[in-house]
Formats: C-alpha cells, structure tokens, sequence
C-alpha cells in the first residue's frame, strides 16, 4: 500500500469526504481540548504570557514532518505527491499580516474559531460572520487586487528546495527550532507570568 | 493533566528521531521534469514517430534492437497486437522495464494514448522513443489491408505489390480497389497466430528499399 491514498485512488471522492470530516472532527477535537476553543487563551500568545499555541502548533509541524519523512523514508509515502499550497511570498506575507491581526483582535483563528463556535461560544459566531464578511469583501475586491494575488509565484515550494539543502538537514533544524523554542517558550512564560 | 516531565522527554525523542532523519532520503514518486522547449521541437520536426510501414519492415526484417509497447487493455491486445509488442498501461509505464538507450516503439488504436506516452516516456529520460504513426488504425489500414493505387503509375504498382505481401506476411490481404469501402471498412483482424518469426523476407520488387532506414 502506498500513499498518498487518495491520489493513488485507494477510495473516490465520496469516500474522501467522509475521510475529511472524520479527520476535521479529530482536528477539532484536539483543539478544543487544547484549549484552543478559548480566544483568551489563544491571545495570551500574543501577551507572551501562555504560550500554548506556539507549542500546539510547534509539536504538530515536528510530529507530521518526522511522520512524512519516516514514512517516506520506509517507501510508504510518495513525499512529492503530497499537497503542497503555493507560495506567492509577497502576497502571502501580506495575508499572513493580516490574518495575525485579525487573530488579536478577534481572538480566534479560522481553524479554533469554528473548534469554538461548536462549543456554543458567541464571541466565535460574531468571529464567523467576521470570516463571511471578509470571504465576500475579498471576493468583490478580487478584480482590483488581482495582479497583487497572483505576484511572485514560486510555485509549490519545500524547504529543502528553497534552501538548496538536504531532506534530512532540514528535518534536523526544524527539529533543533523546535526543541530550542519550546526551550525559549518555557523562559519567556515563566517572565511574563502566567504559566504554572 | 499532563505528567510532569514529560515534556524534556518528548524533546528527547524528538531529537533523536531528526538525529537518526538526518540520513534519510524520502522515496520519490515517478516525479520527472521536463524540457518544453526540447519535446516542442521535436514534435515539430516529427522525428517522434515511425510509419506502419517502417515497422512492418522491421518486423519483416526480424530485428530485435527495438521495444514495441502496446498501451491498449489487456482484452484489446489479446485479441490482436503487433506482432513483438508487448502490453503495457499507462499507469505502468513510468514503472516498466526499459533501459535509458532503447529504441521504443509505442502504440495505441489511434494516436491519442501512444502521443501521451511518447510524452510520458520522453519526460522519464528515455531518449529514443516513438510512436507508431497512425496507431494501431493505421497499421490496419497501411499494412494488413493496403488499398491499391489509383493510378496506373508502375512505381506505385509495384510498391503496392510489396505491401500486400508483407499483408500476407502479417496475416492481411490487400483491398481490391482503391475507393473500396463496403468490405473493408470495418476489416476483420488477422487471428492471431502470428506467422512465423523470423527474417522471412517477403518477395520485394528489385531496387525499391526504401523502408527500413
């Protein structure tokens, strides 16, 4: 057996749908129980005094990029027939710029919102009218800002391409990033307080 | 809640798996890259293919320093293939046993499967790689059953004469007239029991040889 399942045609589009909903049910699940369903305790990250997210999000990038590159090391997974998003890196900076600010101010972001309004919390309904709302801005604004949007393609981009290194090294630094800012994360919780 | 010290641990493990992934090379698919330019201008100056009655030559000649690929199903080939080709899918063909310097010969019914194999296997690095002009119609209609010239012209008789007995070889028939359609349109395909093997030269008119290259 060899995956990427879906686009080796182990199961259709039916199937991977429901396959996307188990997986998106799981992925709730353990945001919730994260804590990520509390905007409290996501903007906290941004105070510097509870830094959960970084960790969450830190732990989950090291545990997939060993899982992809074991598997694939052991000839299970076809690592190059994995999705990738484009990159486009000026557009996608000032996305991500936007989509951090967006996260301070409402507390949430689109992932944990939806983990949160499942949960009945009303700060995270006015967060998804709020995610709406902007689907249709940017929607109708599209014309204008089209040329911006498609600027500076790169393509589907890896960082072992992008640095010009090799698979392992890069795992071995991200791992090294990782261990040294859960280090960092740990300091800088214990000077601004709030953790245990 | 989380045991204490759990989380040096998980550190722990984490950096001796991306010690060990340091010597990893992840297993990659039947990724290629292409020269664009390179394949556009080959298939413009249409050096890609070879003509029905070019690889009925080589058949005929019973040489072996080609691979013939039939990328048709399985039934299809069962009930009749080129003689010498083998069968291969599409899917399979980026797993197949080829070596890099072959001579590869691909066809399909029309053109269309053949044409994208071609590309498939031009992108995987195979350098002599073509297709059967015309696909497996073709070779019906130029080989098996060559329509007679219209014409009086002696060349174009006496090439007609040639054809049909590489027809014969292959198990066709020449048509009797050239605007025959009734019988031929829809000809029966030669059983397959392929004739002998072997450089079983058909009688060919003197001093026209032509094909082959």
């Amino acid at each position: 057996m060899n995956a990427p399942l879906y686009k080796y045609g182990l199961f259709g589009d039916e199937m991977s749908l429901v396959i996307a909903f188990v997986i998106g049910i799981g992925f709730g699940f353990f945001l919730e129980r994260a804590g990520f369903g509390s905007a409290r305790k996501l903007v906290s990250q941004f105070y510097l005094n509870d830094m959960s997210v970084f960790k969450v999000m830190f732990s989950a990038i090291v545990t997939a990029m060993l899982g992809v590159t074991y598997l694939g090391w052991m000839g299970v997974l076809d690592v190059d027939l994995v999705y990738l998003v484009p990159t486009w890196y000026a557009p996608q900076v000032v996305g991500g710029l936007l989509l951090g600010v967006g996260f301070v101010v409402g507390g949430y972001c689109p992932g944990t919102s939806v983990a949160a309004l499942s949960t009945g919390r009303v700060d995270a309904m006015a967060y998804a009218l709020g995610i709406f709302a902007g689907t249709i801005v940017y929607g109708e604004g599209y014309p204008a800002i089209k040329d911006f949007v498609n600027s500076d393609a790169r393509g589907a981009l890896t960082l072992p391409e992008a640095l010009n290194l090799p698979w392992g090294v890069v795992v071995f630094t991200v791992v090294l990033i990782a261990v040294g800012g859960f280090y960092g994360a740990t300091l800088v919780e214990r000077r601004f307080g709030g953790a245990k | 809640m989380i045991p204490k010290g759990i989380g040096p641990r998980l550190a722990l493990v984490a950096l001796a798996l991306g010690a060990v992934a340091l010597f990893s090379e992840p297993h990659r698919g039947p990724f290629v890259k292409l020269d664009a330019r390179e394949l556009g201008m080959i298939v413009d100056s249409e050096v890609d293919h070879v003509t029905p009655a070019e690889l009925a030559a080589w058949i005929v000649e019973g040489r072996s320093d080609y691979r013939l690929l039939d990328l048709r199903s399985p039934e299809e080939y069962a009930s009749y293939h080129i003689p010498g080709a083998e069968n291969v899918q599409s899917p399979q063909l980026a797993g197949y046993p080829l070596l890099p310097g072959e001579k590869i010969v691909v066809y399909s019914q029309g053109g269309i499967h053949a044409a994208q194999g071609w590309m498939l296997l031009r992108a995987l690095g195979f350098q002599g790689v073509y297709t059967l002009f015309g696909g497996l119609d073709g070779w019906t209609d130029e080989v098996l059953y060559p329509a007679p010239p219209p014409g009086d012209d002696p060349k174009a008789r006496a090439r007609f004469e040639r054809a049909a007995a590489v027809a014969a070889f292959f198990g066709g028939q020449p048509r009797a007239q050239a605007g025959e359609a009734a019988a031929t349109s829809q000809p029966v395909l030669p059983k397959l029991a392929p004739p002998a093997a072997g450089p079983v030269v058909p009688a060919a008119p003197r001093g026209k040889k032509r094909e082959g290259c």
